[in-house]
């Protein structure tokens, strides 16, 4: 009797020792609750596209590098494009999405882009005239979930990517 | 949402549409914006009629297409304001150029930089909080854009949000890319000094 007891309130106290300490970590994590905004994950987003965008350009000029005279001014852009949208991205510091700050200085291997590039100098140009067109439709299309400060820059963005997208079309020069 | 628009009297009160933040769209920050732009439009109509006086062929069309453009948009944005009850901005008798526009080369600098005047006003149109506004002020500051950039050659990284310096100098870019707005580099003479005065405004009479 006693000694179940005493075995019983044992057991208790130990199976209970988890549950304090699991509690106390809920009680921390309490502290810091995860508020993934809307415009977060916009932003989010767009930098992956900016980031995207840049391995593309990065995979063609590796394919195509006749193209550096025309690309890498748009490449410069883009890479514009990344670091304003990266200064408004604002993570704690414990944020657990480590993958999104080394994305920049990733390789340019790492993207799916970067296996199926076109290697003459006319279809690469199409085909970044395409994600350009792509990336600037998508941006348009998410400019009314964000605050207007942030809208702005979206919309100026997509308005430099569609300029891109111009200038990476067929020449249009009288024969 | 909001009771009704309060009409203005004349385009000069909207100036004072600055409003708290978090607060939805109200009338007179759309009218503000929208005001804005469409004096954009009035400069630039007036000044696609400078730079079309200084060009020839191809470019000459391209000139005359974009500023019909800007008189329909201008005539788009009058009609908008008027519909929310406030007095559309009249444009000026005249306006001050940026730089001299004597030459074919200037007046294509000349376009290109009223581009960027309408991207940037209508920036403006794309922070109003009315999903309907935001989109068509996005969309216009992309043709903006566009046009900018067949004017000039290349592109912007931040189309309406910077300000590229005004002169028709292009600091020795090789502009290698033919511009569609403005095919060919046909008769470019030098560049003139640029003495760079206040940029466009409207001009004292």
């Amino acid at each position: 009797m006693v000694r179940e007891a005493t075995r019983r309130a044992v057991l208790a106290a130990v199976v209970s020792l988890p549950l304090v300490a699991t509690g106390c970590k809920g009680i921390g994590a309490l502290g810091t609750p995860p508020r993934q905004q809307p415009d977060v994950t916009v932003l989010r987003d767009a930098i992956d596209g900016e980031t995207l965008m840049i391995s593309r350009y990065r995979a063609v000029l590796a394919a195509v590098p006749a193209l550096a005279g025309p690309l890498d001014p748009l490449l410069q852009q883009h890479g514009e494009h990344l670091a304003r949208l990266r200064a408004r991205l604002i993570e704690p510091s414990t944020a657990g999405r480590p993958e999104h700050s080394p994305a920049v200085t990733a390789s340019p291997a790492a993207s799916p882009a970067a296996t199926a590039v076109p290697g003459t100098p006319a279809a690469a140009r199409a085909y970044l005239r395409q994600a350009e067109q792509a990336a600037a439709r998508e941006l348009l299309g998410k400019l009314t979930a964000v605050p207007p400060s942030l809208a702005q820059l979206l919309a100026s963005i997509a308005a430099s990517e569609a300029s891109h997208a111009l200038l990476l079309g067929p020449a249009r020069r009288a024969p | 949402m909001s009771a009704s628009i309060p009409p203005l009297a004349a385009g000069a009160s909207a100036r004072g549409a600055g409003q708290a933040a978090g607060r939805p769209a109200a009338p007179p920050a759309a009218v503000g914006a929208l005001q804005a732009a469409l004096a954009a439009e009035h400069a630039a109509v007036y000044g696609y009629g400078v730079a079309g006086a200084h060009l020839s062929g191809a470019r000459q069309r391209a000139a005359a297409q974009d500023w019909q453009i800007h008189q329909a948009s201008r005539d788009a944005l009058a009609a908008m304001i008027t519909a929310l009850g406030a007095q559309p901005v009249a444009a000026a008798a005249a306006y001050r150029l940026p730089f001299p526009v004597r030459t074919g080369r200037a007046a294509v600098m000349l376009a290109a930089y009223l581009e960027d005047r309408v991207a940037t006003a209508y920036l403006g149109v794309v922070a109003l909080s009315e999903a309907r506004l935001r989109l068509f002020g996005a969309r216009a500051l992309e043709s903006a854009a566009l046009r900018a950039a067949g004017w000039r050659g290349r592109t912007l990284a931040f189309p309406g949000l910077e300000a590229p310096a005004p002169g028709p100098v292009l600091s020795g870019s090789g502009t290698s890319q033919p511009a569609p707005g403005a095919p060919t580099a046909g008769s470019s003479s030098p560049g003139p000094a640029s003495q760079s005065p206040p940029p466009t405004g409207p001009a004292g009479a």
